[in-house]
């Protein structure tokens, strides 16, 4: 082989790595939950609530079901408030307010998500609590819902700089001709800007979904992981991240229950990938 | 003046410390095409966007004067500015379709005025079209996307999208300065049709579209009014110095 | 009326949204600093953990101060030394589409969450026969911070304007001298502030650490050693019911916030840079 034919075959062996990495994860992943899967019923490890993993029980429903719920509760919060407030910084607030803010975001998006959940369990573990008691609802704090308003605060200003970024890219000749029509700066922005938008809106909130899925240290610190099956926001639950966290020292010594948590790394990973690969089907179809 | 539609009194624009327009004193008369004339840069575009006050969406601007619409200042706290710029239709250089198809452009304006009812609608639609010369060329093709149109036939859309939410003043800055010539010709018949019942005013940098267009002429330099005149007036007997030349072609 | 009344309603909304999250942001700051400010001492900062440290005993946080830019230090230089050439040859060897095939899987690779590449890198660890150490932390967080600095180095790379491609090439340097020479000076201040970037990433991280790089009282002694780091502090020592122990967990999230914000700003900094020329 001359030498450039080598030098070519090295760069392309060197640039097919990131492929090579992603595919021996995922294989790994997936090859462990197999072995584990073949000796149980997918259907009923999904579905049930069994999980005695000493002897060999494994309903995922509890974690699978408390990560939905979690992260749909957290979108409930970060969707609108998000949407509003990079509607307002972009479109109303005045040069001077814009320009402090968007460093602020970039600081914000750098904090560690430890941080994150020591605030979570320090002001919102509580506020919860006493939140719940207006309802008459007895809760530790420890709950769905702290877990949700933590992941929105972290997952926030990421989706608020890329719609700010969205928005900013809309000609400005557009925005002024809609005005000229006798709209309200209201209606320029509900009836053209963010139909134009529409594409890059959702897939910010996809990228944030992934984000969210995922998210280990700070929901941990708030969720209560407690095996239960969540039914109000303010049960406590016990997300995948918190599961596989929580449980892995030690278990991955018996081969089962190692299975069991590969699988469950397998579904996290499955649900952030599939998020994200939603997102760049929506987001690069322009 | 009689049939002042317009009066701009000691009218100044500064865009942050730059003074873009100088004390400018200007009525506009009623149903007429006035021109507002000048080279590049000397706040034409700047004035266009005063009267319908667009110039509210720009960062770091400040005004001082009055501008009075029918009597009223429109630079007054209590004024609804949607409302005022529904009276002015605007016209750019570059068309500006609505990301739609071409009957939803026309329809933009009255729909956000609360006229729902289809029948009405497409009465406007076709009204419009037709007194922007277009109808005839997009009557099949109504529900295609409106930037599938040539940038004659955009022109022409914006026109009657503008038309369509029945102004009474037409502001134009340079709205064949992007078309072919033949497109530029339908567009100046269209205005010369609708002065009869709009005032239009219109900013350009060509004398022979002012020669052509223009019943009164205001001819602008580095953000201040120099003349005023009507248009025969302007070109025979020009008084000030800078008119002169730039009417010979010194200065552009 | 109906349209004005929704814009003066949305508006509302608005501020009250952004009121909402600044009022968060706030409480994130003052509950943390207030609460670790009385703990953050010299003796903190500045000593390692004393017998019974975890019951309250006397000590300090350094050896996970120093853990942590260590593992920080290492992870990001690991991933930095092999993107770059990855990204040399993604723009400039490869072909188009087939360099835009590996992007897929890069943007792939940035989505796995972290607690994932914190297994993949026990796998690793098992299977080489390596335990709880500095060494297996920093290749897990290496293997986290790859995507990001990978990702950011092609893009600084795919904006470099193509003429000056061309009048590098039309200068008769080989393309292998001209990637390295011409990128390199052009692209400085994007890729300090990229690798900065991910130094900081690398030292909040906490998830690939866990089961990774161990836990200790002492400064590591050698790569294979365990080693504790700041985030671990925290999520160790926050629930603890006594208040000496639990203020230390403050105390290290106040060093990790500031960091944070340092190097945050920092980057900002030099990233403009660029744009400044």
């Amino acid at each position: 082989m001359s030498i450039g034919g080598a030098k070519k075959f090295f760069i392309n062996f060197y640039i097919i790595t990131p492929f090579l990495l992603f595919l021996i994860i995922f294989f790994y992943l997936f090859f462990n939950s197999f072995d584990f899967l073949k000796e149980k019923n997918l259907l009923e490890i999904l579905f049930s609530s069994n999980w005695k993993p000493l002897k060999g029980n494994f309903g995922f429903f509890p974690f699978w079901f408390s990560t939905f719920y979690v992260t749909m509760l957290s979108a409930l919060i970060f969707i609108p408030l998000g949407l509003l407030i990079s509607i307002y910084i972009s479109e109303y607030a005045n040069k001077k307010f814009k320009n402090l803010l968007k460093p602020f975001f970039d600081v914000l998006s750098a904090i560690p998500s430890v941080v994150f959940g020591l605030w979570g369990f320090t002001a919102i573990v509580p506020f919860v609590s006493n939140f719940g008691k207006i309802f008459g609802i007895q809760t530790s704090g420890f709950s769905i819902l702290s877990a949700s308003i933590v992941l929105s605060l972290m997952v926030l200003p990421f989706m608020i700089s890329l719609c700010i970024s969205l928005f900013e890219m809309v000609p400005f000749s557009l925005k002024e001709t809609v005005l000229s029509l006798g709209t309200t700066k209201f209606e320029m922005i509900e009836k053209v800007l963010i139909p134009e938008c529409k594409r890059g809106i959702i897939a910010s909130i996809f990228l944030s979904f992934g984000r969210a899925i995922g998210e280990t240290m700070a929901v941990m610190m708030v969720v209560g992981c407690t095996i239960k099956i969540p039914k109000t926001p303010f049960d406590p639950a016990y997300p995948i991240p918190a599961l596989i966290a929580n449980e892995f020292g030690e278990m991955m010594s018996i081969s089962s229950y190692k299975g069991a948590l590969l699988f469950s790394a397998f579904l996290l990973n499955l649900f952030v990938l599939i998020f994200h690969f939603l997102f760049r089907r929506v987001f690069l179809k322009e | 003046m009689e049939n002042e539609h317009i009066r701009i009194k000691n009218f100044s624009v500064w865009y942050g410390n730059e003074k873009a327009l100088n004390n400018i004193n200007l009525t506009i008369p009623n149903n007429a095409i006035t021109v507002i004339l000048g080279p590049s840069g000397c706040g034409k575009s700047t004035l266009l966007k005063s009267l319908n006050r667009l110039l509210d969406e720009v960062d770091d601007v400040r005004v001082e004067g009055e501008i009075l619409v029918d009597g009223k200042n429109i630079y007054d706290k209590d004024v609804n500015v949607p409302a005022l710029r529904k009276k002015m239709g605007l016209l750019l250089q570059k068309p500006q379709v609505l990301p739609f198809s071409i009957y939803k452009n026309v329809i933009f304006g009255p729909k956000i005025n609360g006229i729902k009812d289809k029948k009405i609608l497409k009465e406007i639609c076709f009204k419009y079209l037709n007194m922007a010369h277009l109808w005839d060329e997009v009557s099949l093709k109504l529900n295609e996307p409106a930037h599938k149109l040539s940038i004659g036939q955009q022109q022409r859309l914006c026109l009657a999208r503008g038309l369509a939410v029945e102004p009474e003043i037409l502001l134009c800055d340079e709205p064949t300065s992007a078309l072919d010539p033949i497109s530029s010709k339908k567009v100046e018949e269209t205005l010369l049709e609708l002065k009869k019942n709009y005032t239009i005013i219109l900013v350009t940098h060509i004398l022979r579209q002012a020669r052509r267009l223009a019943d009164y002429i205001a001819f602008f330099y580095l953000g201040e009014l120099v003349e005023f005149a009507q248009s025969k007036d302007f070109f025979e007997n020009p008084r000030d110095e800078r008119t002169k030349a730039y009417i010979k072609g010194d200065i552009s | 009326m109906n349209r004005y009344l929704k814009e003066k309603l949305f508006l509302i909304l608005m501020k009250i949204s952004l009121y909402l999250f600044l009022f968060m942001v706030a409480s994130l700051f003052f509950s943390i600093f207030f609460k670790g400010i009385s703990y953050l001492s010299f003796e903190m900062v500045f000593s390692k953990p004393k017998k019974g440290f975890y019951l309250g005993g006397g000590g300090g946080i350094l050896p996970s101060i120093f853990g942590s830019l260590v593992l920080a230090f290492f992870s990001t230089l690991l991933a930095f030394l092999v993107s770059l050439p990855m990204t040399i040859f993604l723009n400039l060897y490869s072909k188009r589409k087939f360099s835009n095939f590996i992007r897929n899987f890069i943007d792939l690779l940035w989505g796995i969450p972290s607690i994932v590449y914190g297994i993949f890198g026990f796998f690793i660890m098992v299977y080489i026969g390596l335990k709880s150490s500095l060494l297996a932390g920093i290749i897990t967080l290496s293997f986290v911070i790859f995507p990001l600095i990978l990702r950011s180095l092609d893009e600084l790379l795919q904006n470099i304007p193509f003429t000056l491609k061309e009048a590098s090439l039309s200068l008769g340097l080989n393309k292998f001298q001209m990637g390295i020479k011409v990128f390199l000076k052009a692209i400085a201040p994007g890729v300090l502030s990229s690798i900065l970037i991910s130094f900081g990433r690398a030292i909040g991280d906490s998830a690939s650490i866990l089961f990774t790089a161990g836990f200790s009282d002492n400064f590591p002694t050698s790569l294979f050693s365990p080693v504790s780091s700041l985030p671990l502090v925290v999520f160790y020592l926050y629930s603890s019911p006594d208040k000496e122990v639990s203020g230390r967990a403050y105390a290290a999230s106040i060093i990790l916030i500031i960091i944070s914000i340092l190097i945050s700003l920092i980057s900002r900094r030099i990233g403009k840079r660029i744009y400044g020329k």
